[in-house]
């Protein structure tokens, strides 16, 4: 890989591996996605990578092959009033806790002219105090695959 | 692939602690229960197979989406991908 993303493009360290996506995270950094993401069940681990000079936008940078990297805003940022709630199973999967303050991202597509698209459908959620995550997939929701983004 | 003659109330077991249960049978569908672990997600496979495709089109070389970033905020956010 020819560009490493920042924050993660250290200097050449003997004692650190290049992962698949180009990136070489710290150990406490990497979130564990046990099922994958739907399309990339073999990709395991992410890291969120975020810009200081863009506060909408992160890069949710998967680092086993193939090492799928994603555009992701907060979906909150992309809906007022979006929320979704975790069903019993979802809150056991990522042990919430009381106080845990989750992160959510939704994958935002750009088509070829520039249009952007949010996926509010299947947010990610990911419990910062486990580093675990997955996508949501509610049976039913509301809110479209394709939700048009203006930002 | 396994194929089972089940009626109605009668389930199979797949592996430790997932039973798929026939609730009820109709002309238009079944009407499956699914009992399984938290740790194993069930979805219908329609919204998964949705939901893969998204992400298949949503998904970047790191290199590509550093560059679509970088022309996000320059403004022009055209891309030849």
């Amino acid at each position: 890989m020819t560009q490493p993303l920042a924050p993660y493009a250290p200097e050449p360290s003997a004692d650190r591996e290049t992962d698949a996506g180009g990136v070489s995270p710290r150990p406490e950094d990497v979130i564990a996605f046990p099922d994958g993401l739907p399309g990339f069940e073999s990709c395991r681990r992410f890291v969120v990578v975020t810009y200081d000079d863009d506060q909408a936008f992160q890069c949710l940078q998967g680092l086993d092959a193939p090492g799928p990297a994603f555009l992701t805003i907060d979906p909150a940022r992309a809906l007022k009033r979006y929320r979704l709630i975790l069903s019993p199973a979802d809150r056991l999967r990522l042990d919430v806790h009381e106080e845990d303050a989750l992160l959510w991202l939704a994958i935002v597509m750009v088509a070829p002219d520039g249009t952007k698209t949010v996926n509010l459908r299947a947010p990610i959620v990911i419990n910062p105090r486990l580093m675990v995550g997955f996508q949501v997939m509610p049976h039913h929701s509301l809110y479209p695959i394709r939700h048009p983004l203006d930002l | 692939m396994l194929v089972f003659t089940r009626k109605r109330d009668e389930a199979i077991i797949i592996g430790d602690g997932i039973e798929i249960r026939v609730l009820r049978t109709g002309r238009d569908g079944v009407k499956l229960g699914v009992t399984a672990p938290p740790s194993v997600a069930v979805h219908r496979r329609e919204i998964y197979d949705l939901i893969r495709a998204e992400n298949a089109s949503a998904a970047h070389h790191p290199g590509d989406l550093h560059q679509l970033i970088t022309r996000l905020r320059s403004g022009t956010a055209s891309s030849s991908e």
